[in-house]
């Protein structure tokens, strides 16, 4: 029988989650759920009445001291100036020009935007809800498929979380304590594959089938496309984001420079677009502040809960339980993912990241996998990534995808969940499979980091 | 009842005026950036000074809006259970939210914040590195501020909430849940 101390930070997490669901800021039940047992460990004589000046203490150093976290509000900033000046939608209109010949091109062009637009907003349940309002009435009234409109739009707007610059890579590095950018190269491959899959099925799928997805009828297209347009909407933005990988790639600049750059970038683009006007360069910056505000208190209230959660001796519990038990690292593994998986049915991956991996950073690096990676080295990377393609698939999920809840407020009254819940299905699968293969073959996301070096 | 309304608008005023003033610091931060990979790239000029400069900026932006944020609504909520919930209902979750977790929360981090600032400010302390910046006090100070402003934004959600609850219908239709405007802010509003 373990004692009612041990048992404490145990007892921390279950307080936690009905409190998660009454409806308060996380950020706050995080907090108080932290303080309230410090507090208790108070009581009981097992903390110094002192010690949440540590906690204090531990938000400045592992909040706002902290360099390559200031890539944050800048890549929030860049994605919110593209979406509010209009480069993301001309960007789309460009892509629906091009594409429209192919079958199913509409949702070809989606499925490229959300790769390349995603990438910069970061956020799930705002990524989704902007494609949906932005592509969904589209697509609808070119006659597409609802299940097939939904599913690429959820599917595409998700993979942002992975593709590079990514925020939650950025977060994740730095809880983990490895390289921001050796996580971009690692999910560079990974995201590329799942978006090749995704590109394939839509393909074959409107091949088979044209009339699931008609493409755009002469008499349809209001201005044809020309080399002008593609120069003005479609190339400035690709350059960007190229610039911007390309240098944190290339080991010219760290993420945090090439993310003011990448923000400088947008202002510029704006401006030569003649959208920089005071009040959108208002909306965006005040914007941007609020998303960046909401993760860092949210990071802060994860901060003073998990440094209680370690006062109070959950991580040697975790680490004891571990190694008394002999579990191998591929139990962990398992253990984690499947955890990680269904929290992801109810949250952002900000809330995951935030609880979960503090409390097992520590040991992630340690786990063994025999010769399974080319590398022990590259465990973190590896896990890192895993974490990362489980969360996406975990927020398209039936039924409770948290992505897919997005989108049906967005969509309102366009189309039914059951329209949504049909056309992910596909997508899952495609999402399995990737995520099998990168269990199977870690080269997948370790091969391009290995070489860069 | 209708001054205790009032006073809840001013403790609101006051923590969106910090924090859309704190907003313009974002703009702040991507110059400082630019000037530093300009002057470290082409110039070969490296300064601590400016690298330190931009962790303090974005430091102070997300803790001088945290109460901003509250006041909209920005700050993440798990809707699954309580979108069902009454008008009523939500407003206890407030009202027991603001008392049990969040202004406890507030008041440790403010009045240990506080400590650690006056410890920071008695010695002194500046950057370990000795070509960064002085006087770390100032960036420190922004934790138990910003906290502030949250407590501000909470003691009027806890005064809306409890007008609201215990107040006549009247002096509920005035307050930030009686209103459809304000209690309908989305996530990503």
């Amino acid at each position: 029988m373990i004692s009612f101390v041990e048992f404490l930070p145990f007892l921390m997490f279950l307080t936690l989650v009905p409190l998660l669901f009454s409806g308060f800021p996380i950020a706050f039940v995080l907090g108080g759920t932290g303080l309230a047992f410090w507090g208790l460990a108070v009581l009981i004589g097992l903390e110094n009445p002192n010690s949440f000046f540590l906690v204090v203490s531990r938000i400045f150093g592992g909040v706002v001291n902290k360099q390559l976290l200031v890539a944050i509000p800048m890549f929030i900033f860049m994605g919110t100036m593209m979406e509010k000046s209009g480069i993301a939608r001309d960007l789309l209109n460009t892509l629906q020009l091009m594409t429209r010949r192919i079958p199913g091109g509409l949702a070809l062009s989606v499925t490229l935007l959300g790769a390349i637009l995603a990438a910069t907003t970061g956020i799930i349940g705002a990524s989704v809800v902007m494609m949906t309002l932005m592509a969904l009435p589209v697509m609808l009234e070119r006659s597409y498929d609802k299940p097939l409109a939904t599913g690429t739009i959820a599917a595409s707007g998700t993979l942002g979380i992975l593709l590079p610059p990514s925020i939650m890579l950025v977060v994740m590095a730095d809880l983990l304590g490895t390289s921001a950018g050796g996580l971009f190269l690692a999910a560079v491959v990974p995201s590329l594959m799942l978006a090749a899959f995704y590109l394939v099925y839509i393909f074959a799928r409107t091949s088979l089938n044209p009339s699931l997805a008609p493409p755009m009828q002469d008499e349809e297209i209001e201005s044809p496309l020309t080399a002008g347009m593609v120069l003005k909407s479609f190339v400035p933005p690709l350059l960007l984001i190229t610039a911007v990988l390309g240098s944190i790639f290339g080991g010219i600049a760290t993420p945090t420079e090439a993310s003011g750059v990448g923000a400088f970038g947008a202002l510029l683009l704006a401006r030569l677009r003649g959208e920089l006007r005071f009040t959108i360069l208002r909306d965006v910056v005040e914007r941007s502040t609020l998303t960046t505000t909401m993760l860092f208190g949210l990071f802060i209230g994860a901060t003073a809960f998990s440094y209680v959660f370690a006062l109070l001796g959950g991580h040697d519990q975790i680490l004891h339980i571990i190694q008394s038990t002999g579990t191998g690292g591929w139990t962990v593994l398992l253990i984690l993912m499947i955890a990680v998986f269904l929290l992801g049915f109810f949250f952002d991956w900000i809330e995951i990241t935030l609880i979960i991996l503090p409390v097992f950073a520590p040991i992630i690096a340690h786990l063994d996998f025999g010769g399974h990676l080319p590398d022990p080295g590259l465990t973190t990377m590896w896990f890192a990534i895993l974490m990362a393609v489980n969360l996406q698939t975990s927020f398209l999920t039936p039924p409770f995808g948290f992505a897919l809840f997005y989108m049906k407020g967005a969509a309102a009254d366009l189309v039914d969940l059951r329209d949504i819940y049909k056309g992910i299905i596909p997508f899952v699968l495609l999402q399995l499979l990737g995520l099998l293969a990168i269990l199977m073959w870690p080269e997948i996301a370790l091969w391009l980091p290995t070489v860069a070096k | 009842m209708s001054g205790l309304l009032k006073f809840t608008s001013l403790l609101d005023a006051g923590a969106t005026k910090l924090g859309r003033a704190s907003a313009w610091l974002m703009v702040a931060l991507i110059l400082v950036i630019m000037t530093d990979v300009t002057l470290r790239h082409w110039f070969v000029i490296g300064s601590t000074k400016l690298q330190e400069l931009e962790w303090h900026l974005h430091g102070a932006l997300f803790l001088l809006a945290l109460g901003w944020a509250y006041t909209r609504d920005a700050h993440v909520r798990i809707e699954l259970a309580s979108e069902r919930f009454s008008t009523r209902t939500k407003a206890w979750v407030e009202l027991l939210g603001c008392c049990l977790f969040l202004l406890p929360y507030v008041a440790a981090v403010v009045w240990f914040g506080i400590d650690y600032v006056g410890y920071s400010l008695e010695y002194d302390e500046a950057s370990p590195s000795a070509t960064g910046l002085p006087h770390r006090w100032i960036i420190k100070a922004a934790i138990p501020l910003g906290f502030l402003t949250l407590g501000m934004a909470a003691l009027s959600k806890l005064i809306n909430a409890s007008v609201f609850l215990f107040g006549t219908q009247e002096q509920a239709r005035e307050t930030s849940f009686g209103s459809p405007l304000n209690s309908a802010g989305g996530k990503n509003d």
